[in-house]
């Protein structure tokens, strides 16, 4: 019996493999049961995104156990399973808990640290245990994983720093204002992405928000759809006197935010911050703006220059978050084992004692006028013979399963001492 | 006994000082829970070498400028501490520690003063005053050394590691007009007993004293950012260069004191 994931991801399949084997919830929940009446696999978790589609499985021959479910998915797609079959990359044992805990810690993901693939490792195992093919193997090693994701998260800043424009413009305002509660925001042009950033900047706690654009009909609306104020387009400087932090984004070819107006604004705020985010192409802010004290203004090459500071940063923390995914796996495997050669050992202790009390009660009854204090003897001397006997081979058991490799000793011991039966019930 | 547990407090203050900047350059917990570990261990050597002092001298032991200092360095881990812990500004201590190790260095060699012409307990509290505004310019300064960075930063568009670790301009610009405001009426009230205790037991304010004159001039600079601020609505950079120019005087007050000869020397 053997635990092992199987299926191709960003990192060596196209596109155009990943989606034809992508399925949705009802046909998980279809493959899934057909698979476990197969009885091929002992348990089964189908995780499948579109970055990924992976089938982590236990099973007696995991060799047969992969090619069948995977002949299952592609039968279920009505997909030729001959390319499928040579893209499909197998871990077994601990590499396979290892890609678990880096799968669900978001270190495999296209995006390092991003945060959805959690939720979905997450639905994919409520999936399968409703579809009970869950079993003791795959439930400890997923609750472990979804452990493992939460401390990479809080004790690594793998998922802290924006890697979206956006993101990046709401960040450096708390850079610049700690808290964005109360702050006001001014939208200067009307788009789609002066409407993410201003969304973002209000999930934060900005308030109030004021539109301006040039076309006052677009400005009312943008204004109702984000709960704010339109104010007209020639009454700019007196709201930027009004707010903190300004997103321009209008297609004017010559900038509509003068150094002029903005240094006389910077007069009447006495001092308070203001910041300019500018995304617009060609830029809405003059150039030299952000000479002003207590200026700051970033254009989108800035914004993307962040972007690229912040995806480094992730990196950086990625091999911090893969030195703690490395102990974790370490163990966890240290644990399974000692779970995987317990019952061994308790059935070996109850064989070799089975044997022992047997022979002692035959002896005894050969020996009717034994004294008590004779009695004793032999049970203490017989008791003495298998602890002795026993000692080897369970510091053996207990070191292998340390090393991570208990199956060939288990099978020994079974074999030689005739445990066969029970084993794995 | 005092001299063996103050030798101990600063080695630990150089280990708390280098895990703290090692913390703000690599930002591992692990660091800054060590960082943490050590600032304590050492100030609790330090409450037991001022403890020692006291026993010793049979009075409190700020009875000369530099055992003041080092009681001022006392206040300025303590107050570290539970700012790091209360705010979570975790890369406060790499530059608040230095200052304190500097502070603590001087005390390595107190001589004590026993039998001094200190009297009165005007002169206490005097001493006392002056030491707890100098342990809150030790703040209002490292702050405003962390704004001015934090700002260079978001100037350069560039971030770099300071971006990522220190706390957001607000913040800190909030910390050095707080340290101001508190340690203020501390500087003020301190000087002011000084110069009236000066005036009945020198004879004259003005008494040739090399700590009274920069201190004056110290008192100066912290008075017209705080006038700057309240009034003028001065924040962030100018404050903080003021914040710089006040605290180096202030240094040099505390420098005199100890180097030159004078009513305040050793």
């Amino acid at each position: 019996m053997a635990l092992f994931v199987a299926g191709l991801s960003h990192r060596n399949a196209p596109v155009e493999l990943r989606e034809q084997l992508a399925v949705d919830e009802d046909k998980l929940r279809e493959v899934l049961r057909d698979l476990a009446a197969t009885g091929v696999v002992r348990e089964a978790l189908i995780l499948s995104t579109c970055n990924r589609v992976e089938v982590y499985a236990v099973a007696d021959v995991p060799g047969e156990a992969r090619a069948a479910t995977f002949r299952h998915l592609c039968s279920h797609r009505g997909v030729d399973a001959a390319p499928v079959e040579t893209a499909l990359y197998t871990h077994a044992e601990g590499d396979a808990v290892r890609h678990a805990f880096r799968v669900a810690a978001s270190l495999d993901s296209m995006m390092i640290g991003e945060p959805q693939i959690l939720g979905q490792v997450k639905d994919a195992f409520a999936i399968a245990q409703s579809c009970e093919t869950v079993g003791p193997a795959l439930h400890t090693l997923f609750t472990q994983a979804f452990t493992v994701a939460k401390r990479v998260r809080t004790e690594t800043e793998i998922a802290r720093h924006a890697v979206s424009v956006s993101f990046a413009a709401v960040e450096l305002a708390k850079k610049i204002f700690a808290g964005l509660v109360g702050r006001g925001v001014l939208l200067v042009g009307a788009g789609k992405m002066s409407e993410l950033a201003a969304r973002h900047l209000i999930d934060q706690g900005a308030f109030p928000l004021y539109v301006a654009n040039r076309t006052w009909a677009r400005a009312q609306e943008m204004a109702r759809t984000l709960s704010g104020t339109a104010v007209p387009f020639d009454e700019l400087p007196t709201a930027l006197a009004a707010v903190d932090i300004v997103v321009t984004s209008t297609g004017a070819p010559d900038p509509v935010i003068k150094r002029e107006t903005v240094s006389r604004v910077i007069a009447a705020r006495r001092g308070r911050p203001l910041f300019f985010i500018d995304i617009a192409v060609p830029r809405d802010v003059e150039d030299t703006v952000d000479t002003l004290d207590g200026v700051y203004c970033y254009d989108i090459d800035d914004l993307k220059q962040v972007v690229d500071s912040n995806i480094r940063e992730r990196a950086r923390e990625a091999h911090r978050a893969e030195a703690l995914v490395e102990r974790e796996v370490a163990k966890f495997l240290v644990r399974q084992g000692d779970v995987e050669v317990i019952p061994t050992i308790v059935s070996l202790r109850e064989r070799l004692e089975a044997i022992r009390a047997g022979e002692v009660k035959r002896t005894l009854s050969r020996l009717p006028d034994a004294t008590p204090e004779t009695r004793a003897a032999i049970e203490a001397m017989s008791s003495a013979i298998v602890n002795k006997i026993l000692h080897a081979p369970i510091t053996k058991l207990r070191e292998s399963s340390r090393a991570g490799s208990p199956r060939s000793w288990l099978e020994l011991v079974h074999e030689l001492f005739g445990l066969g039966r029970g084993r794995n019930e | 006994m005092h001299q063996t547990l103050l030798t101990l407090a600063i080695i630990g203050y150089v280990a708390a000082t280098g895990l703290a900047l090692a913390f703000l350059v690599q930002r591992d917990e692990l660091l800054h829970r060590l960082a943490a570990l050590a600032t304590l261990a050492a100030w609790i050597l330090h409450t037991g070498a001022l403890i020692a002092l006291a026993i010793e001298l049979g009075r409190p032991p700020f009875g000369s400028l530099p055992e003041a200092i080092s009681v001022s360095a006392w206040v300025v881990v303590l107050l570290d501490m539970s700012l790091e812990r209360r705010y979570g500004l975790s890369g406060l201590g790499a530059f608040v520690l230095p200052v304190a190790l500097a502070l603590s260095l001087q005390s390595a060699s107190i001589r004590p003063l026993i039998g001094q012409t200190l009297s009165g307990a005007w002169v206490w509290v005097h001493i006392g005053l002056a030491l707890v505004g100098i342990a809150a310019f030790v703040f209002n300064f490292a702050g405003a050394l962390m704004y001015l960075l934090q700002e260079r930063q978001l100037r350069a568009k560039r971030p770099g590691v300071l971006y990522y670790s220190l706390p957001a301009l607000a913040t800190l610009d909030r910390l050095t007009y707080r340290t101001l405001a508190l340690g203020f009426p501390f500087l003020t009230t301190g000087l002011l007993m000084g110069v009236l205790w000066a005036g009945a037991s020198w004879g004259s304010v003005f008494a040739f004293d090399p700590v009274a004159l920069l201190s004056y001039l110290a008192w100066a600079v912290y008075a017209a950012t705080l006038a700057g601020r309240a009034v003028g609505g001065w924040q962030g950079r100018r404050a903080a260069y003021f914040a710089i120019v006040g605290f180096a005087a202030l240094a040099l007050t505390l420098g005199a004191g100890l180097f030159l000869p004078g009513r305040h020397g050793g």
